[in-house]
């Protein structure tokens, strides 16, 4: 039984398998049946199968594509989108897929565009993603030539084009309707749902954006089927999909998994463990925007249901650990920057918020922080809670923050207490050495 | 009717509004930044949070942003739970981090909204330890002035300016919280709209420049209702004046926008904006002045020009009554000629002060036809003048020969409204609420049709479906086939080319199928077959629908539609008089009587010299000195608009009111009253001399005015007579919190002086009265407790958006319905190449800033009037060999006037586009359409490198 379905074309060299290899290897077979099968039993199958969204938020793919209009009313123009702005800290899964086997993400919008019937489709590519991008470009040639995208594909009326467009570098394109406003040329401000982009989404048209492993598993689970896709999931969830780690272990890096495989088992025997002398002191399991776990959380299964339940969220997939040596609060800094730098500064709270939390964090990892920055800072995160802002970059920004306030409280008050930061070795407000 | 609970109290809404509108409207304090009434939802700044309740058992609730909710039945929900004013609190706060504590040398401060919310919101300690986001300001020319630093990221100034009036040149830029509104590069805003950025915005990043050049706080204006004399779509302004101690006399400051459900909603033009400014300009007119009778030993005036010194009032009054008495006597004769931008009143007393048969309108032949012909129309049942919220739901809007951004302007902001009607119509299938504004705007559906017919069309380009560049005589050859297309009748079809026939049928196709359809047209292309044709596609499509079509026409002037009233048919114009003065044997000594009307602008020179020599004695009232002022033996100065009391008849035929909002400057007063004066002084008196003689309250003279002409007769009815009290008061002008009245003159005498008495009507020149605008729609200070800034307009609407609980201003006049007779079709297209006169057509175009005659002369808007230039489009200046930019000599009939040449690409072959009224070129107004030719002076000194390169 094939249990790598997302990984089986990439081998040790950095190279994009070309689409005789990945022909070769059952390529396109998906595409093949998919075409031969009605796009109302696609989107049933692949919503039986449980796909559920590898960008983060994990919502059922099929039943997102059931949302499109269709039938004879609806517009007859429609894209598919593939999201391919990974700029969640720590993540690194999406670069990997497209690098090494583009084609896998071609024959998975391919099926996803015949399925809600659009004829166009873009993949919106972080815009440092310059190998991917050329990559893509390369492959989509390569699968036009072999009449796999174009027009009239298997002779039949269907037609798809796929665009790359680079993407000018926003964290806030990830998130789906900034990403269409960026598309369309506009500022990368989220849009007001209703209505959802599935409705009127690029150029008010329906639209369909899916991040790139979601379209990924696509291909595999149209030509191997439902029950072979359900069955290589460990726990509740199904199909595999690509963890990583990142941080201080000895081998970090990306693999395909089996969803539910143990934070413990990605942790120590595919990343190889912590390196000598470290402990492990806290992850964040699914990118910079989920609250971190506990070492007490270790054996829990990477299913999102689970992890949700446990106070953090699955995200990425991609693991960020923490060591006794890394200072919290200027790992927690680190982060806050990033996210104050990236809101798009359409909502207050956001906009505001997030510089402000960055000043009390600053002042803290300086060892200038008081005890009511402690309370501040906490009540900074309940201000950005969900629902409070206009989009889930705040929210997802508040996640580490207050699961640090509460997992490494010790360590904010020593801060506080000492005027010092304890690891200060590595602080990170420590300012860079001019060079001359 | 849905039924919710707020905080325990059940109320009654209305279904289709969300939260936050209905609870303004109930009157309940909401904060808010980015929601605005005109502009709806966006959810940006999340200052109106509250919490809703799944139902009554549930105690915590959930925090909503109440102008992103829609309200539903049965809906529990609460403002003031502590969950909601703390997070309401950590808006402000937020906000508070970069905002600068400037607020006592900011000219927001005392109107800020933002200063309200953050009362309202209870923040006042500050924890924010760090320092505050700077920015550099941009220079965005003389009208606005920007302040950055102030910025708290609302997005409304974008919204308005970019979506809502369409400007491309005012951006947000940048993110985080480092987003920047400005510009591209420094530079003038391009867009005629941008004064409203000052009250859109709710703190002081864009304050009006000419403002502060006398700057006072809000609290320390006078206001009264006003009606904007720039234009003729009667905008209501709440102009604000105040004296300084160092000058005596008060001083009008600013305009600001006063609400008007059915005119100008939320919004003014920057024309009516800063346009106020003549009144305290160099060329105002504030004394007495006579002709030096002294010899001038050099001058440099022209002949016929006379040199003028200040006299005592009473002596220029007895001269004045001298002059009557002598009419009276029979053996002198008064002419008067009246203005379309004087009031009904001073019109009306001086056609009483010389007689009926020697009153003229003051406006010459051919704007007379226009005018007379707009008139018939409008009293056709079939014809229906539409409001502006009327027009911003039209699903086609058909514009012929009328350049209406540019002459009556804050009707193509409501035309720009209109284009988004299938888009609203797609988010109602969508069951998309239109206040959801951003979701509304991000649904991609065709813009409904926009069409224009005519020689020019600025700034609504973006909005048009189809645009037909062409001379008016073919606009109305157009029209006529469209209205004949509608009703199937066949004549005339084949006077059209096959492509402009086709467009015609097009067109025609679509008005069928238009539910509310607006066609609008005008005096603007001084064509008379084009209104006529606009009239008849509007009557046909009526026959054809069973219901009377919204036609708009445009009439030019502040009061033109209202002086037209003054006469039946189509008399009373210039020409008729200068015929007269022809024919005339000599019998008499005459004085010609002026009322504030500069007639270079309406009457040919040639015309102008028969008309000065034919007279005596020349009289002028006037608020400026023009060109007719040097030409004048006596001037007696008059009051503005916001200097006095009167009535203008807008565009649609609405009679409005406006009040004395200042005392004017100097021996200043109405034109009516200086007649009035000459009359008491006049010992021989008719019965008609004797009632002017004892006017002494402008209610007196509307009132007459309306027993003598039938179909003004409802402006009696317009407010109430200055006896009138509201629990034995007066309406104050001055907000409760006037300062300084005892200070003010204190380096002269410390007493106080009495306040000047209002003879005209119950308002008083203090702050003494009533100050709630609910209960009269005399007050124009707009100030609720809690509420400095304009934004308080929603406590006295009806409901957010609705009328003005104090009464809208202004009633229709009520002119005898009567049916428009068809008129012969339109004459052929002449041929320039085989007219009579050859060279090429002159046809007047607008411009904003420099068509009108009183703005003209505000300082600051005449610094952005264009010099002196003609259009013409590219064939036609190759022939002429001229170059974009050229330097050249326009040769009309009346004379040579110069400028440069500009190549437009959408002006109609065989024409020049010269724009009205623009300095410079005054003279060329009253003969345009005609014709001349264009002959290059010096090449563009540009152009020419470039070819030399």
């Amino acid at each position: 039984m094939l249990t790598n379905p997302l990984t089986k074309n990439i081998g040790q060299d950095n190279v994009a398998a070309d689409i005789n290899r990945y022909m070769d290897n059952d390529g396109y077979r998906g595409w093949r049946k998919a075409h031969s099968m009605a796009p109302d039993d696609i989107i049933e199958l692949v919503k039986d199968g449980g796909l559920r969204g590898r960008g983060g938020a994990g919502f059922n793919t099929g039943l997102k594509w059931s949302f499109v209009p269709r039938g004879e009313d609806s517009p007859k123009q429609k894209y598919v989108i593939c999201n391919a702005d990974e700029m969640e800290p720590g993540a690194f899964k999406d670069r990997l897929l497209m690098e090494r086997d583009p084609h896998l993400l071609i024959e998975g919008m391919a099926i996803t565009a015949y399925a809600i019937g659009a004829s166009q489709a873009y993949i919106f590519i972080r815009g440092e993603y310059h190998l991917a991008a050329s990559r893509l470009e390369q492959a989509i040639v390569e699968a036009k030539q072999q009449k796999m995208l174009g027009t009239n594909i298997f002779d039949s009326s269907f037609s798809l084009d796929i665009y790359v467009h680079r993407s000018a570098g926003n964290y806030i394109c990830g998130e789906e309707t900034a990403l269409l406003n960026a598309l369309e040329g506009k500022r990368a401000i989220p849009r007001a749902k209703p209505p959802f982009p599935q409705v009127s989404g690029l150029w008010g048209k329906p639209t369909v954006v899916n991040n790139v492993e979601t379209l990924c598993n696509i291909p595999h689970l149209v030509n191997l089927g439902v029950e072979w896709y359900k069955n290589l999931g460990l726990g509740e969830d199904a199909g595999s999909k690509i963890f990583g780690v990142s941080g201080k272990v000895k081998n970090p890096g990306a693999w395909e998994l089996p969803m539910g495989t143990p934070i413990r088992e990605i942790i120590e025997k595919h990343a190889g463990g912590m390196k000598d002398g470290l402990q492990l002191k806290g992850l964040l399991p699914g990118g910079g925007s989920t609250d971190f776990l506990s070492t007490d959380h270790l054996d829990l299964p990477m299913d999102y249901d689970v992890i949700g339940k446990a106070g953090s969220r699955m995200g990425t997939g991609t693991i960020t650990v923490l060591d006794d040596k890394t200072c919290p609060v200027g790992l927690v800094l680190n982060l806050t920057q990033f996210f104050a730098r990236e809101s798009c500064g359409w909502c207050t709270p956001c906009r505001d918020g997030l510089p402000w939390a960055v000043k009390i964090l600053e002042r803290i990892e300086s060892g200038n922080g008081s005890t009511e920055d402690l309370e501040l800072l906490k009540e900074q995160c309940e201000r950005i809670a969900p629902g409070h802002t206009f989009c889930a970059l705040a929210p997802g920004a508040a996640e580490p923050i207050q699961s640090a306030l509460v997992l490494f409280e010790q360590d904010f008050i020593n801060h506080v207490t000492m005027g010092a930061c304890p690891y200060h070795s590595i602080s990170t407000t420590t300012p860079l050495t001019k060079h001359p | 009717m849905p039924t919710i609970t707020i905080d325990g109290s059940k109320y009654q809404i209305d279904g289709d509004q969300n939260l936050l509108t209905a609870c303004l409207s109930l009157g309940l304090n909401v904060p808010y930044f980015c929601w605005h009434p005109a502009m709806g939802s966006v959810g940006a700044c999340r200052q109106c949070a509250v919490i809703e309740y799944k139902d009554s058992g549930d105690q915590h609730g959930r925090l909503i942003m109440s102008c992103m909710t829609p309200v539903k039945n049965g809906g529990i929900y609460s403002v003031n739970s502590e969950t909601a004013k703390d997070f309401r609190g950590s808006v402000i706060e937020d906000l508070m981090t970069n905002h600068p504590h400037d607020c006592p040398v900011c000219e927001e401060g005392g109107e800020c909204h933002l200063q309200d919310m953050t009362e309202m919101s209870g923040h006042t300690m500050r924890r924010y330890q760090g320092t505050k986001r700077t920015y550099r300001n941009q220079y965005l020319g003389p009208f606005i002035n920007h302040e950055m630093n102030r910025c708290i990221t609302c997005y409304r100034c974008i919204r308005f300016y970019h979506d809502y009036a369409g400007g491309e040149d005012l951006q947000a830029l940048g993110r985080n919280h480092q987003v920047f509104f400005g510009r591209n590069q420094e530079g003038m805003l391009e867009n005629g709209f941008s004064g409203n950025l000052v009250e859109v915005c709710p703190t002081g990043v864009f304050t009006d420049k000419t403002f502060s050049q006398h700057f006072v706080r809000k609290w320390d204006l006078q206001t009264a209702p006003s009606v904007c004399e720039h234009c003729a779509v009667g905008c209501n302004t709440a102009p604000g004046a105040r004296e300084s101690g160092s000058q005596q006399n008060p001083l009008l400051r600013r305009v600001v926008n006063f609400y008007h459900h059915d005119i100008n909603g939320y919004f003014l033009c920057d024309r009516g904006r800063f346009g106020y400014e003549y009144v305290n300009s160099k060329s105002r007119i504030d004394k007495v002045l006579s002709a030096r009778e002294d010899a001038v030993i050099s001058s440099t005036a022209d002949e016929d020009e006379r040199l003028h010194k200040d006299i005592p009032p009473k002596e220029a009054v007895l001269a004045l009554a001298d002059k009557l008495a002598q009419a009276q006597r029979g053996n002198h004769r008064l002419i008067g000629i009246g203005s379309p931008r004087a009031s009904l009143e001073n019109n009306f007393a001086l056609q009483q002060f010389v007689g009926c048969e020697n009153f003229f309108s003051g406006i010459n032949k051919r704007d007379t036809q226009l005018l007379q012909l707009i008139n018939t129309i409008q009293c056709d049942k079939r014809i229906h003048s539409p409001t502006t919220p009327e027009i911003e739901d039209a699903d086609l809007v058909l514009i012929l020969g009328e350049d209406i951004y540019n002459t009556a302007p804050r009707i193509s902001l409501a035309v720009r409204q209109a284009a988004r009607n299938r888009q609203k119509q797609q988010a109602e299938s969508l069951r998309i609420p239109l206040w959801q504004d951003a979701s509304v705007r991000q649904l991609e559906g065709e813009s409904s049709p926009i069409i224009f017919i005519g020689a020019e069309l600025n700034q609504l380009s973006d909005v048009t479906s189809k645009t037909l560049f062409v001379r008016p005589e073919k606009t109305a050859l157009i029209g006529e086939a469209i209205a004949n297309y509608v009703s199937s009748a066949e004549d005339n079809k084949n006077r059209l080319d096959p492509d402009s026939s086709q467009q015609a049928e097009h067109i025609a196709q679509l008005l069928a199928t238009a539910k509310n359809p607006v066609i609008i047209s005008g005096t603007g292309s001084k064509d008379i077959h084009l209104i006529h044709s606009a009239a008849e596609i509007a009557i046909s499509l009526s026959e054809k629908k069973e219901t009377a079509i919204s036609l708009y026409l445009c009439c030019g002037e502040a009061n033109s539609l209202g002086v037209t009233q003054f006469f039946s048919g189509e008399c009373g114009y210039l020409e008729k008089l200068i015929t007269e003065l022809r024919e005339d044997k000599g019998e008499n000594d005459k004085t010609l009587i002026i009322l504030e009307n500069n007639l270079f602008r309406r009457l040919s020179s040639e015309d102008l010299h028969v008309l000065f020599a034919s007279v005596e004695h020349i009289i002028l009232l006037d608020t400026l000195l023009n060109e007719t002022a040097k030409h004048a033996d006596l001037i007696f100065p008059v009051s503005a608009t916001a200097e006095s009391q009167g009535t203008f008849v807008n565009n649609t035929g609405l009679a409005q009111r406006f009040y004395t909002v200042y005392e004017g400057t100097g021996f200043i007063q109405e034109s009516w009253r200086w007649l009035s004066d000459a009359a008491v002084y006049c010992k021989e008196r008719t019965e008609t001399i004797e009632a002017i003689s004892n006017w002494s309250h402008c209610p007196d003279v509307t009132e007459a005015l309306a027993e003598s002409v039938p179909s003004l007769s409802v402006i009696k009815q317009l407010g109430p007579d200055e006896n009138f009290r509201i629990e034995g008061l007066k309406v104050a002008r001055q907000s409760a919190r006037y300062s300084g009245r005892t200070a003010i003159h204190a380096e002269e005498h410390v007493s106080e002086a009495p306040p000047p008495q209002d003879p005209d009507a119950p308002m008083s020149f203090s702050m003494e009265g009533i100050h709630n605008p609910n209960r009269t729609s005399l007050q124009a200070n707009i100030w609720s407790p809690g509420w400095n800034s304009n934004q308080s307009i929603f406590k006295f609407q009806q409901e957010v958006g609705g009328e003005r609980r104090g009464g809208a201003s202004g009633m229709t006049i009520q002119r005898k319905e009567t049916p428009l007779s068809r008129r012969p079709s339109a004459p052929n297209i002449t041929d320039p190449a085989k007219s009579a006169s050859p060279g090429l057509q002159t046809l007047p175009i607008y411009r904003m800033f420099g068509s009108e005659e009183l703005s003209n002369q505000s300082m600051t808007l005449s610094t952005v009037i264009d010099n002196p230039f003609f259009t013409l489009n590219e064939v036609d200046a190759k022939r002429a060999d001229l170059d974009h930019g050229d330097f050249v000599a326009l040769d009309a009939t009346c004379g040579i006037f110069h400028g440069r040449a500009f190549i437009s690409g959408t002006q109609p072959a065989g024409s020049i586009g010269v724009p009205f009224g623009l300095p410079g070129l005054e003279g060329l107004a009253a003969e345009l359409p005609g014709w001349a030719n264009l002959l290059q002076v010096e090449k563009n000194a540009t152009t020419e490198q470039e070819s030399q390169s």
